[in-house]
């Protein structure tokens, strides 16, 4: 679910960016107040950890496919979500230079929507409260599942708003949370089980490694009782919260659902109208290079046929051109390797 | 197992790569991280139905991979990652938008075609622009203009951390998967009941390292602060050419080549 540059305005980006930025230098703050000096190496390595981490996929039996490890619950488990926070928006920026995964403006979005809800939401209300003082593995398996998904969850609903604020799919509201919020509650369950298992082994093998596992509290671990009333209760606020979080968007576009039937009984006039629609497009044209750019009326859409014809063979020419330059750069630097005397390769 | 070795392979030719000696590698880090950007907005702010606006910023790419001696075939490896959730997310446009914009040689092109070919047109440019950067400039010249724009050290660090212990820890987990396959005879993949063992003694390995790490650090004279190379200062002649070429993005955006060029022909 990693954003694209393509599917944003740069308006969308530059908020976003903001936003992941506030959040980064917040952290910064927060690493630097607990003056760990062992903890940075150790940071880096982790970055590096869920990197090869979510390379390596695991079989889902009787599906026939594969799964990996979450990235934020697990670093927040392990080094707490500020320092886990920075770690992950270091990844993130890596895989958008050197693996082109997510796109470089759209980083903000994507650092937001992977790390900031699960390392400021999830892990702190949910994780933390479920697990509480005492680290059992029921309690962590059942702590990171939920932790995870909601995350996801969130995750998720954030690259739809992002992607319709931007307007540059055609993606009805509606039926984009319909297909998005599904698949990413299964790719959540996975997740979440695959981290809870890795942090199930670590409690088991040097629970100290865990962000707050303090020794001694855990001597009677083993009886303590799951807080049931406690588990229910944060479901149910997470349900609540997302829940009211989709509706209330949802609630701009009253005519979401039926608008997108129509669409695919290719009756209605289709085109995205709403609040978050039409003050985005405020924000656009307030930041566009050309205000009024809109081809979209039938009058202009004539003068643009027209033109478009010229365009098209403008257009074909300008990248012949372009390609024609790059292959004589091409050669003429392959000349010049074979003229080198001292050619190391010959 | 592709995937790792695949992915370390993409990691080292891209840093072979940085190292090259051509016109856009001496060119200061600051300039094409600016120039980067600068692009990178003006082609996403480009309308989503404007195609002809767009195709003329292929000559960057084009121009550039030709110069920094990139190979074409890397932006097509790129391609397969970048492109998949782009063209779901497009998709829908061509059955959402269905009114015709013109006829191609009698065939109706309408304006959902349109939009989704755009979105597909800026993917492939923002993919070779980032490529670009990261192909004609070395990881820790980045790290070093960042500090410079005030980027928090301790996350720059993370950055260049990150970045070095990648390969290591890669080709880590490649050999735990030699390991496990060797053990596990006919067996596609890694089987879901071993991810909390596999994934945690890799996670264990990976924590005596850093432990191995600090030590090594600290025996270097490391006092919770990192050292970055003291980077040089722009000059003119490349603030010049960073200039150029940023104000000639925003000509292209603000006059449709694609049109001029054809008004002469058509």
């Amino acid at each position: 679910m990693h954003m694209a540059d393509a599917l944003i305005t740069p308006a969308v980006g530059g908020v976003m960016m903001a936003a992941s930025a506030g959040a980064i230098g917040y952290s910064v703050k927060k690493v630097k107040e607990e003056l760990d000096e062992k903890k940075v190496p150790l940071m880096g390595v982790m970055g590096a950890f869920v990197f090869a981490g979510q390379m390596i996929n695991f079989t889902i039996p009787a599906t026939g496919s594969s799964g990996h490890i979450g990235g934020g619950i697990l670093l927040a488990a392990l080094l707490g979500p500020y320092a886990a926070f920075l770690v992950l928006s270091a990844v993130l920026f890596i895989q958008a230079l050197f693996f082109a995964d997510g796109g470089l403006l759209a980083i903000g979005c994507n650092i937001f929507n992977l790390g900031f809800y699960a390392c400021f939401l999830a892990y702190p209300l949910i994780y933390k409260q479920i697990i509480g003082k005492t680290y059992t593995a029921k309690r962590v398996t059942i702590g990171t599942v939920i932790a995870v998904v909601a995350g996801l969850q969130l995750g998720a609903f954030s690259v739809v708003l992002e992607t319709v604020i931007s307007g540059v799919t055609e993606l009805p509201f509606a039926s984009f949370v319909l297909l998005m919020q599904p698949i990413h509650l299964a790719i959540g369950l996975v997740e979440g089980i695959a981290t809870a298992a890795v942090l199930c082994f670590v409690l088991k093998a040097n629970p100290t490694l865990l962000d707050g596992y303090a020794a001694g509290v855990n001597i009677n671990a083993e009886k303590a009782v799951m807080p049931r009333k406690k588990v229910v209760t944060i479901l149910l606020v997470a349900a609540i919260v997302i829940g009211g979080f989709v509706s209330l968007f949802a609630s701009g576009y009253p005519d979401g659902l039926e608008w997108s039937m129509e669409g695919v009984a290719g009756t209605a006039e289709l085109e995205a109208e709403g609040n978050v629609h039409s003050a985005a497009e405020g924000i656009q044209e307030r930041t566009a290079f050309l205000p009024d750019y809109g081809f979209k009326n039938g009058d202009e859409s004539s003068a643009m046929a027209g033109t478009s014809a010229s365009g098209m063979i403008g257009g074909g020419i300008t990248l012949g051109v372009a390609c024609l330059a790059g292959y004589l750069i091409s050669i003429s630097k392959k000349k010049k390797y074979n003229a080198k005397p001292n050619n190391v390769s010959q | 197992m592709p995937n790792l070795t695949t992915s370390l392979n993409k990691i080292r030719s891209l840093e072979e790569l940085s190292e090259g000696t051509t016109a856009i590698h001496r060119l200061h880090p600051m300039a094409k991280m600016i120039t980067t950007i600068v692009y990178l907005v003006v082609v996403i702010s480009f309308d989503k139905y404007d195609i002809s606006g767009l195709i003329p910023f292929f000559v960057y790419p084009i121009l550039l991979m030709a110069l920094g001696e990139i190979p074409y075939q890397s932006v097509l490896s790129r391609l397969l990652i970048a492109l998949p959730f782009s063209f779901f997310a497009g998709l829908s446009n061509p059955f959402f938008d269905r009114e015709t914009a013109f006829l191609l040689l009698g065939v109706p092109i309408s304006w959902g075609m349109l939009s989704f070919l755009s979105i597909l047109i800026k993917t492939v440019l923002a993919v070779s622009a980032v490529l670009i950067l990261i192909a004609t400039t070395p990881m820790d010249k980045l790290a070093a203009q960042l500090i410079r724009m005030k980027v928090p050290r301790i996350f720059v660090m993370q950055l260049m951390l990150t970045y070095r212990y990648l390969t290591l820890l890669i080709s880590e987990a490649a050999g735990m998967m030699t390991a496990y396959h060797l053990r596990s005879k006919g067996q596609k993949g890694i089987r879901f009941e071993h991810v909390g063992t596999f994934m945690g003694q890799l996670l264990l390995r990976s924590f005596d390292r850093a432990e191995r790490v600090y030590l090594a650090m600290k025996c270097r004279g490391y006092n919770g602060s990192y050292q970055f190379a003291v980077s040089e200062r722009m000059g003119a002649a490349d603030a010049l050419v960073a200039a150029v070429i940023c104000v000639i993005f925003v000509l292209m955006r603000l006059f449709n080549i694609s049109r001029i060029v054809g008004s002469f022909f058509g």
